[in-house]
Protein backbone atom coordinates (compact mmCIF):
# COMPACT_ATOMS: atom_id res chain seq x y z
CA UNK A 1 0.00 0.00 0.00
CA UNK A 2 2.73 2.39 1.06
CA UNK A 3 4.66 1.84 -2.17
CA UNK A 4 1.91 2.50 -3.88
CA UNK A 5 1.51 5.70 -2.32
CA UNK A 6 4.70 6.99 -4.00
CA UNK A 7 4.02 5.37 -7.23
CA UNK A 8 4.06 8.90 -10.03
CA UNK A 9 0.15 8.93 -11.23
CA UNK A 10 1.50 9.26 -14.69
CA UNK A 11 4.39 6.98 -16.39
CA UNK A 12 7.65 8.74 -16.51
CA UNK A 13 9.29 9.43 -19.87
CA UNK A 14 12.72 8.24 -18.76
CA UNK A 15 13.94 9.22 -22.17
CA UNK A 16 12.58 12.88 -22.06
CA UNK A 17 14.22 13.51 -18.40
CA UNK A 18 17.87 12.87 -19.34
CA UNK A 19 17.26 14.76 -22.89
CA UNK A 20 16.03 17.70 -21.32
CA UNK A 21 19.22 18.53 -19.54
CA UNK A 22 20.75 18.43 -22.83
CA UNK A 23 18.37 20.42 -24.59
CA UNK A 24 18.84 22.94 -21.81
CA UNK A 25 22.92 23.02 -22.04
CA UNK A 26 22.43 23.61 -25.92
CA UNK A 27 20.18 26.54 -25.15
CA UNK A 28 22.50 28.26 -22.93
CA UNK A 29 25.70 27.63 -25.21
CA UNK A 30 23.63 29.86 -27.69
CA UNK A 31 22.30 32.15 -25.48
CA UNK A 32 26.32 32.26 -24.28
CA UNK A 33 27.74 32.45 -28.06
CA UNK A 34 25.35 35.17 -28.58
CA UNK A 35 26.84 37.46 -26.14
CA UNK A 36 30.42 36.93 -26.82
CA UNK A 37 29.41 37.49 -30.80
CA UNK A 38 27.44 40.51 -29.97
CA UNK A 39 29.84 42.19 -27.28
CA UNK A 40 32.74 41.08 -29.45
CA UNK A 41 32.71 44.35 -31.43
CA UNK A 42 32.70 46.90 -28.54
CA UNK A 43 36.00 45.62 -26.94
CA UNK A 44 37.93 45.25 -30.70
CA UNK A 45 36.76 49.05 -31.04
CA UNK A 46 37.96 49.67 -27.63
CA UNK A 47 41.11 47.88 -27.61
CA UNK A 48 42.23 49.12 -31.48
CA UNK A 49 41.43 52.73 -30.52
CA UNK A 50 43.40 52.30 -27.31
CA UNK A 51 46.06 50.64 -28.65
CA UNK A 52 46.57 52.89 -31.49
CA UNK A 53 45.92 56.43 -29.85
CA UNK A 54 47.24 55.60 -26.46
CA UNK A 55 50.07 57.83 -27.28
CA UNK A 56 47.25 61.05 -26.74
CA UNK A 57 45.27 59.75 -24.28
CA UNK A 58 46.44 62.16 -21.56
CA UNK A 59 44.95 65.98 -20.34
CA UNK A 60 47.24 67.62 -22.14
CA UNK A 61 45.33 66.38 -24.89
CA UNK A 62 41.85 67.18 -23.63
CA UNK A 63 42.58 70.78 -22.06
CA UNK A 64 44.52 72.51 -25.29
CA UNK A 65 43.04 73.73 -28.63
CA UNK A 66 44.69 72.32 -31.59
CA UNK A 67 47.52 74.14 -33.48
CA UNK A 68 50.35 72.85 -35.89
CA UNK A 69 50.08 72.26 -39.44
CA UNK A 70 47.97 70.35 -40.37
CA UNK A 71 45.94 72.09 -37.67
CA UNK A 72 45.43 69.38 -35.10
CA UNK A 73 49.11 67.79 -35.53
CA UNK A 74 49.74 69.86 -32.51
CA UNK A 75 47.62 70.48 -29.45
CA UNK A 76 44.57 68.47 -28.22
CA UNK A 77 40.78 68.52 -29.02
CA UNK A 78 39.52 70.96 -26.56
CA UNK A 79 37.33 72.78 -28.95
CA UNK A 80 35.73 69.67 -29.74
CA UNK A 81 34.93 69.20 -26.07
CA UNK A 82 33.61 72.15 -25.41
CA UNK A 83 31.33 72.03 -28.61
CA UNK A 84 29.80 69.13 -27.71
CA UNK A 85 28.65 70.56 -24.45
CA UNK A 86 27.35 73.33 -26.17
CA UNK A 87 25.41 70.76 -28.93
CA UNK A 88 24.35 68.69 -25.77
CA UNK A 89 22.78 71.64 -23.95
CA UNK A 90 21.28 73.43 -26.54
CA UNK A 91 19.91 70.43 -28.11
CA UNK A 92 18.26 69.74 -24.17
CA UNK A 93 16.74 73.18 -23.91
CA UNK A 94 14.85 72.16 -27.00
CA UNK A 95 14.35 68.21 -26.44
CA UNK A 96 13.74 67.30 -22.93
CA UNK A 97 10.38 69.91 -22.65
CA UNK A 98 8.60 68.65 -25.87
CA UNK A 99 9.84 65.35 -25.56
CA UNK A 100 8.48 64.84 -21.87
CA UNK A 101 5.20 67.09 -22.77
CA UNK A 102 4.21 64.92 -25.66
CA UNK A 103 5.10 61.67 -23.88
CA UNK A 104 2.54 62.99 -20.98
CA UNK A 105 0.31 64.03 -23.53
CA UNK A 106 0.12 60.47 -25.19
CA UNK A 107 -0.40 58.84 -22.11
CA UNK A 108 -2.03 60.60 -20.28
CA UNK A 109 -4.10 63.35 -22.02
CA UNK A 110 -4.87 62.59 -25.51
CA UNK A 111 -7.72 60.71 -26.95
CA UNK A 112 -7.17 57.34 -28.81
CA UNK A 113 -7.32 58.54 -32.27
CA UNK A 114 -5.27 61.90 -32.06
CA UNK A 115 -3.11 59.38 -30.00
CA UNK A 116 -2.85 57.16 -33.27
CA UNK A 117 -1.78 59.83 -35.14
CA UNK A 118 0.66 61.70 -32.93
CA UNK A 119 2.57 57.94 -32.39
CA UNK A 120 2.96 57.53 -36.07
CA UNK A 121 4.49 60.97 -36.66
CA UNK A 122 6.64 60.13 -33.58
CA UNK A 123 7.85 57.01 -35.33
CA UNK A 124 8.30 58.39 -38.59
CA UNK A 125 10.35 61.09 -36.58
CA UNK A 126 12.52 58.20 -35.18
CA UNK A 127 13.25 56.89 -38.12
CA UNK A 128 14.22 59.74 -40.58
CA UNK A 129 17.91 59.56 -41.39
CA UNK A 130 20.07 61.75 -39.76
CA UNK A 131 21.31 63.27 -43.12
CA UNK A 132 17.63 64.73 -43.62
CA UNK A 133 17.77 66.27 -40.46
CA UNK A 134 20.64 68.08 -41.51
CA UNK A 135 18.72 69.35 -44.70
CA UNK A 136 15.58 70.46 -42.63
CA UNK A 137 17.84 71.82 -40.30
CA UNK A 138 20.19 73.74 -42.95
CA UNK A 139 16.65 74.98 -44.48
CA UNK A 140 15.23 75.86 -41.10
CA UNK A 141 17.98 77.42 -39.58
CA UNK A 142 21.07 77.96 -41.10
CA UNK A 143 20.54 79.33 -44.76
CA UNK A 144 20.67 83.22 -45.27
CA UNK A 145 18.52 83.48 -47.87
CA UNK A 146 14.26 82.71 -48.32
CA UNK A 147 12.00 82.42 -44.76
CA UNK A 148 13.78 80.29 -41.66
CA UNK A 149 15.97 81.44 -38.67
CA UNK A 150 19.24 82.49 -40.55
CA UNK A 151 21.26 81.66 -37.68
CA UNK A 152 24.12 80.64 -39.80
CA UNK A 153 26.82 78.01 -39.58
CA UNK A 154 26.55 77.98 -35.69
CA UNK A 155 26.38 76.08 -32.56
CA UNK A 156 22.44 77.82 -32.56
CA UNK A 157 21.78 75.72 -35.88
CA UNK A 158 23.34 72.28 -34.82
CA UNK A 159 22.30 72.04 -31.72
CA UNK A 160 18.44 72.75 -32.49
CA UNK A 161 19.06 70.27 -35.04
CA UNK A 162 20.28 67.72 -32.64
CA UNK A 163 17.39 68.09 -30.34
CA UNK A 164 14.96 67.39 -33.52
CA UNK A 165 16.53 63.61 -33.33
CA UNK A 166 16.24 63.80 -29.57
CA UNK A 167 12.67 64.98 -28.98
CA UNK A 168 11.36 61.30 -30.20
CA UNK A 169 13.39 59.26 -28.43
CA UNK A 170 12.21 61.22 -25.01
CA UNK A 171 8.75 60.89 -26.10
CA UNK A 172 8.78 57.49 -26.56
CA UNK A 173 10.29 56.43 -23.43
CA UNK A 174 8.45 59.02 -21.32
CA UNK A 175 5.44 57.88 -22.75
CA UNK A 176 6.59 54.04 -21.98
CA UNK A 177 8.01 54.91 -18.05
CA UNK A 178 4.54 56.69 -17.35
CA UNK A 179 2.32 53.90 -19.02
CA UNK A 180 4.29 51.46 -16.73
CA UNK A 181 3.24 53.49 -13.37
CA UNK A 182 0.23 51.35 -11.88
CA UNK A 183 -3.36 52.80 -13.16
CA UNK A 184 -4.22 52.82 -9.51
CA UNK A 185 -1.75 55.65 -8.47
CA UNK A 186 -3.37 57.99 -10.93
CA UNK A 187 -7.07 56.57 -9.73
CA UNK A 188 -6.25 57.09 -6.14
CA UNK A 189 -5.29 60.85 -6.81
CA UNK A 190 -8.28 61.27 -9.38
CA UNK A 191 -10.84 59.90 -6.82
CA UNK A 192 -9.36 62.37 -3.88
CA UNK A 193 -10.55 65.30 -6.56
CA UNK A 194 -6.94 65.94 -8.16
CA UNK A 195 -7.02 67.35 -11.52
CA UNK A 196 -5.11 65.45 -14.25
CA UNK A 197 -2.18 67.59 -13.87
CA UNK A 198 -1.80 67.80 -10.11
CA UNK A 199 -2.13 63.77 -10.31
CA UNK A 200 0.55 64.34 -12.88
CA UNK A 201 2.83 66.65 -11.24
CA UNK A 202 2.37 65.25 -8.04
CA UNK A 203 2.80 61.43 -8.41
CA UNK A 204 3.52 60.31 -11.93
CA UNK A 205 6.46 62.39 -13.00
CA UNK A 206 7.96 61.16 -9.63
CA UNK A 207 6.90 57.16 -10.25
CA UNK A 208 7.97 57.61 -13.76
CA UNK A 209 11.35 59.71 -13.37
CA UNK A 210 13.54 57.18 -13.74
CA UNK A 211 12.27 56.07 -17.27
CA UNK A 212 12.13 59.52 -18.40
CA UNK A 213 15.79 60.15 -17.32
CA UNK A 214 16.64 56.85 -19.23
CA UNK A 215 15.14 58.44 -22.21
CA UNK A 216 17.20 61.76 -22.25
CA UNK A 217 20.29 59.45 -21.64
CA UNK A 218 19.52 57.85 -24.94
CA UNK A 219 18.45 60.88 -26.26
CA UNK A 220 21.93 62.39 -25.63
CA UNK A 221 24.37 59.53 -26.16
CA UNK A 222 22.34 59.33 -29.32
CA UNK A 223 23.54 62.83 -30.69
CA UNK A 224 26.94 62.99 -29.49
CA UNK A 225 27.91 60.37 -32.00
CA UNK A 226 25.77 62.44 -35.16
CA UNK A 227 27.88 64.28 -37.65
CA UNK A 228 25.53 63.99 -40.60
CA UNK A 229 23.32 66.58 -39.35
CA UNK A 230 26.34 69.07 -38.26
CA UNK A 231 27.44 68.91 -41.84
CA UNK A 232 24.82 71.63 -43.17
CA UNK A 233 24.14 73.25 -40.10
CA UNK A 234 27.17 73.84 -37.54
CA UNK A 235 30.32 72.37 -39.22
CA UNK A 236 33.11 72.39 -37.42
CA UNK A 237 35.25 75.17 -35.62
CA UNK A 238 39.54 74.65 -34.89
CA UNK A 239 38.94 77.40 -32.19
CA UNK A 240 35.97 78.63 -29.73
CA UNK A 241 33.04 80.38 -31.12
CA UNK A 242 33.39 83.75 -30.87
CA UNK A 243 29.54 84.77 -31.28
CA UNK A 244 26.34 83.31 -31.42
CA UNK A 245 24.71 83.32 -34.87
CA UNK A 246 27.18 83.16 -38.38
CA UNK A 247 30.44 81.27 -38.92
CA UNK A 248 31.96 82.89 -35.64
CA UNK A 249 28.93 80.57 -33.87
CA UNK A 250 30.12 76.82 -35.62
CA UNK A 251 31.76 74.84 -32.92
CA UNK A 252 33.96 71.88 -32.79
CA UNK A 253 32.49 68.49 -32.23
CA UNK A 254 34.36 65.49 -31.36
CA UNK A 255 32.46 63.30 -34.14
CA UNK A 256 33.30 65.43 -36.73
CA UNK A 257 36.72 65.74 -35.32
CA UNK A 258 36.97 62.35 -36.18
CA UNK A 259 35.65 62.57 -39.22
CA UNK A 260 37.44 65.47 -40.51
CA UNK A 261 41.00 63.81 -39.39
CA UNK A 262 40.46 60.71 -40.51
CA UNK A 263 40.25 62.53 -44.32
CA UNK A 264 43.59 64.02 -43.86
CA UNK A 265 46.69 62.77 -45.43
CA UNK A 266 48.42 62.35 -42.00
CA UNK A 267 49.54 60.12 -40.05
CA UNK A 268 49.91 61.53 -36.66
CA UNK A 269 45.88 63.45 -37.43
CA UNK A 270 44.50 59.76 -37.69
CA UNK A 271 46.19 58.11 -33.96
CA UNK A 272 44.52 61.65 -32.96
CA UNK A 273 41.70 60.60 -34.35
CA UNK A 274 41.85 56.95 -32.56
CA UNK A 275 42.28 58.84 -29.57
CA UNK A 276 39.21 61.38 -29.79
CA UNK A 277 37.03 58.02 -29.95
CA UNK A 278 38.52 57.06 -27.21
CA UNK A 279 37.30 60.17 -25.08
CA UNK A 280 34.21 59.96 -27.21
CA UNK A 281 33.04 56.25 -25.75
CA UNK A 282 34.64 58.02 -22.06
CA UNK A 283 32.47 60.84 -22.49
CA UNK A 284 29.48 58.51 -23.21
CA UNK A 285 30.14 56.59 -20.58
CA UNK A 286 30.62 59.35 -18.17
CA UNK A 287 27.42 60.67 -18.96
CA UNK A 288 25.37 56.94 -18.24
CA UNK A 289 27.12 56.59 -15.07
CA UNK A 290 26.19 60.54 -14.35
CA UNK A 291 22.49 60.48 -15.33
CA UNK A 292 22.03 57.11 -13.60
CA UNK A 293 23.45 58.65 -10.33
CA UNK A 294 21.16 61.47 -10.81
CA UNK A 295 18.26 59.05 -11.47
CA UNK A 296 19.36 57.13 -7.91
CA UNK A 297 19.57 60.72 -6.01
CA UNK A 298 16.04 61.47 -7.50
CA UNK A 299 14.53 58.55 -6.04
CA UNK A 300 15.81 58.43 -2.78
CA UNK A 301 15.63 61.78 -2.09
CA UNK A 302 12.58 63.69 -3.73
CA UNK A 303 10.28 61.67 -1.65
CA UNK B 1 -37.36 45.15 -9.36
CA UNK B 2 -38.80 48.73 -7.66
CA UNK B 3 -41.37 46.96 -5.86
CA UNK B 4 -38.91 45.62 -3.80
CA UNK B 5 -37.89 49.88 -2.44
CA UNK B 6 -39.95 50.71 0.20
CA UNK B 7 -41.31 54.35 0.19
CA UNK B 8 -38.85 56.36 2.42
CA UNK B 9 -38.81 59.49 3.63
CA UNK B 10 -36.79 61.50 1.17
CA UNK B 11 -35.20 64.02 3.87
CA UNK B 12 -33.02 61.27 5.07
CA UNK B 13 -31.33 60.41 1.59
CA UNK B 14 -28.57 61.31 0.52
CA UNK B 15 -27.78 59.61 -2.84
CA UNK B 16 -30.80 58.67 -5.07
CA UNK B 17 -30.08 57.10 -8.21
CA UNK B 18 -32.93 56.93 -10.79
CA UNK B 19 -33.02 55.25 -13.57
CA UNK B 20 -29.74 54.23 -14.01
CA UNK B 21 -28.40 52.91 -17.46
CA UNK B 22 -24.32 52.24 -18.19
CA UNK B 23 -23.01 51.51 -21.74
CA UNK B 24 -19.17 49.93 -22.64
CA UNK B 25 -19.66 50.41 -25.92
CA UNK B 26 -22.57 48.53 -27.15
CA UNK B 27 -22.74 46.41 -24.06
CA UNK B 28 -25.58 47.16 -21.59
CA UNK B 29 -23.66 47.28 -18.40
CA UNK B 30 -25.85 48.61 -15.96
CA UNK B 31 -30.07 47.98 -16.31
CA UNK B 32 -31.99 50.78 -15.00
CA UNK B 33 -30.49 50.85 -11.55
CA UNK B 34 -32.79 52.19 -9.06
CA UNK B 35 -31.50 52.93 -5.27
CA UNK B 36 -30.97 55.05 -2.53
CA UNK B 37 -28.78 55.43 0.40
CA UNK B 38 -29.43 57.22 3.63
CA UNK B 39 -27.06 59.56 5.65
CA UNK B 40 -25.26 57.56 8.05
CA UNK B 41 -26.00 54.10 6.72
CA UNK B 42 -23.41 51.13 5.98
CA UNK B 43 -24.56 50.03 2.51
CA UNK B 44 -23.03 46.82 1.18
CA UNK B 45 -24.14 45.96 -2.87
CA UNK B 46 -23.45 42.25 -3.05
CA UNK B 47 -22.86 40.25 -6.09
CA UNK B 48 -20.81 37.81 -8.43
CA UNK B 49 -17.55 39.13 -9.91
CA UNK B 50 -18.77 40.97 -13.09
CA UNK B 51 -21.96 41.57 -12.08
CA UNK B 52 -21.56 45.69 -12.74
CA UNK B 53 -21.25 46.47 -9.04
CA UNK B 54 -18.14 48.22 -9.06
CA UNK B 55 -18.79 50.59 -12.49
CA UNK B 56 -21.95 51.12 -10.37
CA UNK B 57 -19.95 52.32 -7.04
CA UNK B 58 -17.34 54.36 -9.49
CA UNK B 59 -20.57 56.27 -11.31
CA UNK B 60 -20.76 57.69 -8.42
CA UNK B 61 -18.24 59.53 -8.22
CA UNK B 62 -17.78 60.04 -12.10
CA UNK B 63 -14.85 58.04 -12.27
CA UNK B 64 -16.25 56.29 -15.38
CA UNK B 65 -15.75 59.62 -16.85
CA UNK B 66 -11.94 58.40 -17.99
CA UNK B 67 -13.36 55.61 -19.52
CA UNK B 68 -13.45 55.78 -23.30
CA UNK B 69 -16.81 54.22 -24.60
CA UNK B 70 -18.76 54.59 -21.85
CA UNK B 71 -22.04 56.19 -21.64
CA UNK B 72 -24.65 56.77 -19.08
CA UNK B 73 -28.44 57.84 -19.22
CA UNK B 74 -30.45 58.53 -15.66
CA UNK B 75 -29.50 60.29 -12.60
CA UNK B 76 -27.70 60.72 -9.67
CA UNK B 77 -28.77 62.76 -7.10
CA UNK B 78 -26.52 63.80 -4.54
CA UNK B 79 -28.24 65.47 -1.93
CA UNK B 80 -30.74 66.72 -4.28
CA UNK B 81 -28.14 67.55 -7.02
CA UNK B 82 -28.16 65.55 -10.35
CA UNK B 83 -23.85 64.63 -10.48
CA UNK B 84 -24.21 64.25 -13.98
CA UNK B 85 -25.25 67.78 -14.18
CA UNK B 86 -23.09 70.22 -16.94
CA UNK B 87 -22.52 72.36 -14.13
CA UNK B 88 -21.01 70.22 -11.54
CA UNK B 89 -17.35 70.54 -10.97
CA UNK B 90 -16.01 66.94 -10.66
CA UNK B 91 -13.10 67.77 -8.68
CA UNK B 92 -15.49 69.67 -6.01
CA UNK B 93 -17.46 66.18 -6.22
CA UNK B 94 -15.00 64.18 -5.19
CA UNK B 95 -13.46 66.04 -2.59
CA UNK B 96 -16.90 65.26 -1.00
CA UNK B 97 -16.95 61.85 -1.91
CA UNK B 98 -13.75 59.67 -0.72
CA UNK B 99 -12.82 56.33 -2.02
CA UNK B 100 -11.05 53.20 -1.40
CA UNK B 101 -9.91 51.06 -3.88
CA UNK B 102 -9.94 47.18 -3.77
CA UNK B 103 -5.74 47.26 -3.98
CA UNK B 104 -4.13 49.47 -1.15
CA UNK B 105 -2.79 51.87 -3.59
CA UNK B 106 -0.79 54.65 -1.29
CA UNK B 107 1.69 57.00 -3.61
CA UNK B 108 5.02 56.37 -3.29
CA UNK B 109 5.55 58.91 -1.09
CA UNK B 110 6.14 59.43 2.84
CA UNK B 111 3.11 58.45 5.08
CA UNK B 112 2.68 61.87 5.94
CA UNK B 113 2.45 63.39 2.50
CA UNK B 114 0.13 60.22 1.60
CA UNK B 115 -2.31 61.24 4.08
CA UNK B 116 -1.80 65.79 3.50
CA UNK B 117 -2.32 65.27 -0.47
CA UNK B 118 -5.86 65.28 -0.43
CA UNK B 119 -5.30 68.81 1.32
CA UNK B 120 -2.85 69.94 -0.67
CA UNK B 121 -4.61 69.33 -4.08
CA UNK B 122 -7.76 71.11 -2.45
CA UNK B 123 -5.09 74.50 -1.74
CA UNK B 124 -4.68 74.21 1.90
CA UNK B 125 -1.26 75.61 2.44
CA UNK B 126 -1.54 76.36 6.50
CA UNK B 127 1.12 73.60 7.74
CA UNK B 128 -0.16 73.22 10.85
CA UNK B 129 -3.73 72.57 10.31
CA UNK B 130 -2.04 69.99 7.57
CA UNK B 131 -0.29 68.16 10.71
CA UNK B 132 -2.94 68.24 13.21
CA UNK B 133 -5.40 66.64 10.24
CA UNK B 134 -2.90 64.47 9.45
CA UNK B 135 -2.68 63.20 12.59
CA UNK B 136 -6.28 62.89 13.16
CA UNK B 137 -6.97 60.84 10.14
CA UNK B 138 -4.00 58.51 11.04
CA UNK B 139 -6.07 58.55 14.52
CA UNK B 140 -9.17 57.71 13.53
CA UNK B 141 -8.37 54.70 10.94
CA UNK B 142 -6.42 53.18 13.80
CA UNK B 143 -2.78 53.51 12.29
CA UNK B 144 -1.42 56.27 14.30
CA UNK B 145 0.41 54.31 17.10
CA UNK B 146 1.83 51.94 14.81
CA UNK B 147 3.27 54.70 12.25
CA UNK B 148 3.56 57.64 14.35
CA UNK B 149 7.59 57.27 14.57
CA UNK B 150 8.12 56.88 10.90
CA UNK B 151 6.09 59.12 9.37
CA UNK B 152 8.47 60.58 6.78
CA UNK B 153 8.83 56.84 5.66
CA UNK B 154 7.91 55.56 2.68
CA UNK B 155 4.17 54.27 2.87
CA UNK B 156 4.77 51.33 0.89
CA UNK B 157 6.89 50.11 3.44
CA UNK B 158 3.84 49.12 5.43
CA UNK B 159 2.14 45.82 5.29
CA UNK B 160 -1.15 45.39 3.36
CA UNK B 161 -3.56 45.80 5.75
CA UNK B 162 -1.56 48.90 7.38
CA UNK B 163 -1.64 50.44 3.65
CA UNK B 164 -5.16 49.98 3.05
CA UNK B 165 -6.11 51.80 6.14
CA UNK B 166 -3.59 54.73 5.25
CA UNK B 167 -5.86 54.88 2.32
CA UNK B 168 -8.89 55.06 4.66
CA UNK B 169 -6.78 57.84 6.23
CA UNK B 170 -6.41 59.88 2.88
CA UNK B 171 -9.76 59.50 1.76
CA UNK B 172 -11.29 60.44 5.39
CA UNK B 173 -8.56 63.51 5.19
CA UNK B 174 -10.95 65.79 3.28
CA UNK B 175 -13.89 65.27 5.51
CA UNK B 176 -16.31 63.34 2.95
CA UNK B 177 -19.49 62.82 3.60
CA UNK B 178 -19.61 59.73 1.65
CA UNK B 179 -17.02 57.28 1.71
CA UNK B 180 -17.18 54.39 -1.29
CA UNK B 181 -15.17 51.06 -0.70
CA UNK B 182 -14.52 49.24 -3.71
CA UNK B 183 -13.99 45.42 -2.21
CA UNK B 184 -11.28 47.10 0.72
CA UNK B 185 -10.61 43.70 1.90
CA UNK B 186 -10.54 41.47 -0.80
CA UNK B 187 -7.00 41.67 -0.37
CA UNK B 188 -6.27 41.33 2.90
CA UNK B 189 -5.41 38.49 5.99
CA UNK B 190 -8.27 37.72 8.60
CA UNK B 191 -6.89 40.12 11.34
CA UNK B 192 -6.68 43.76 8.69
CA UNK B 193 -10.34 42.38 7.31
CA UNK B 194 -11.45 42.62 11.02
CA UNK B 195 -9.91 45.73 11.98
CA UNK B 196 -11.35 47.25 8.47
CA UNK B 197 -15.04 46.14 9.37
CA UNK B 198 -14.50 47.50 12.66
CA UNK B 199 -13.54 51.02 11.26
CA UNK B 200 -16.59 51.02 8.78
CA UNK B 201 -18.47 50.52 11.69
CA UNK B 202 -17.35 52.92 13.82
CA UNK B 203 -17.32 55.85 10.79
CA UNK B 204 -20.49 55.49 10.24
CA UNK B 205 -21.72 58.30 13.06
CA UNK B 206 -19.37 60.54 10.33
CA UNK B 207 -20.37 58.84 6.69
CA UNK B 208 -22.16 57.36 4.64
CA UNK B 209 -20.78 54.46 3.84
CA UNK B 210 -21.45 52.45 0.35
CA UNK B 211 -19.45 49.30 0.38
CA UNK B 212 -19.00 46.42 -2.98
CA UNK B 213 -18.21 43.24 -1.19
CA UNK B 214 -18.86 39.36 -2.71
CA UNK B 215 -18.20 38.56 0.62
CA UNK B 216 -21.77 37.83 2.41
CA UNK B 217 -20.53 37.03 5.96
CA UNK B 218 -18.43 40.35 6.10
CA UNK B 219 -21.38 42.38 4.63
CA UNK B 220 -23.91 40.74 7.03
CA UNK B 221 -21.77 42.23 9.69
CA UNK B 222 -21.11 45.91 8.87
CA UNK B 223 -24.35 46.48 7.02
CA UNK B 224 -27.60 48.38 7.49
CA UNK B 225 -28.82 48.57 3.95
CA UNK B 226 -27.78 45.62 1.26
CA UNK B 227 -28.00 45.24 -2.45
CA UNK B 228 -27.75 42.28 -4.96
CA UNK B 229 -26.75 42.72 -8.55
CA UNK B 230 -26.76 39.60 -10.89
CA UNK B 231 -25.88 40.43 -14.98
CA UNK B 232 -26.41 44.63 -14.47
CA UNK B 233 -29.54 44.37 -12.68
CA UNK B 234 -30.21 45.54 -9.04
CA UNK B 235 -32.47 42.31 -8.25
CA UNK B 236 -32.79 43.13 -4.61
CA UNK B 237 -32.40 46.06 -1.98
CA UNK B 238 -33.60 46.18 1.35
CA UNK B 239 -32.74 46.21 4.94
CA UNK B 240 -30.19 44.54 6.23
CA UNK B 241 -31.92 42.15 8.92
CA UNK B 242 -34.51 41.09 6.06
CA UNK B 243 -32.20 40.76 3.04
CA UNK B 244 -29.94 38.38 4.97
CA UNK B 245 -32.96 36.48 6.83
CA UNK B 246 -35.72 36.50 4.34
CA UNK B 247 -34.75 37.30 0.89
CA UNK B 248 -37.84 37.90 -1.33
CA UNK B 249 -35.87 36.73 -4.57
CA UNK B 250 -34.81 33.43 -5.21
CA UNK B 251 -31.39 34.20 -6.59
CA UNK B 252 -31.08 36.46 -3.88
CA UNK B 253 -31.34 33.81 -1.13
CA UNK B 254 -29.08 31.15 -3.90
CA UNK B 255 -26.49 33.98 -3.98
CA UNK B 256 -26.55 34.82 0.42
CA UNK B 257 -26.89 31.03 1.24
CA UNK B 258 -23.88 30.01 -1.52
CA UNK B 259 -25.88 28.42 -4.49
CA UNK B 260 -23.91 29.79 -7.17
Amino acid sequence: MEQQLHEPVFPANRGYLKRKKVYNNIAVFFAAAAFIIGSFPVFHIIFEAVSIGYKYLNWHFISTLPTGFPIGAEGGILNAVIGDVYLIVIASILAVPIGIGTGLYLSLFGKKRANAFLRLLNELMLGIPSIVWGIVGFYVFSTNTGPGFHFGFSALAGGLTLGFIMTPIITLLTEQAVNQIPASYIEGALALGATKWQATRSVILKAALGGIFIGILLGVMNIIGQTAPLLFTNYYNTGMPTGVTGPGGAVGDLAMLIFIYIHEPSKILHYKAEAASVVLLLFIFALDLGLRLINYLAKRFIL
Amino acid sequence: MPENIKEVHTDNIIVNVKDLNFYYGNYHLLKSVNLYFKKNSVCTLLGPSGCGKSTFLRTLNRMNDYTEGAKLTGEVLINGKNIYDKSVDVVELRRDIGMVFQNPNPFPKSIFENVAFGLKIHGIKNKDFIVERVEKCLKYSGLYDEVKDKLNKSALSLSGGQQQRLCIARAIATNPSILLMDEPTAYLDPVSTSIILDLINSFKKYYTIIVVSHNVQQSGRISDYSGFFLDGELIEFDEAGAFFTRPKDKRTENFITSRY
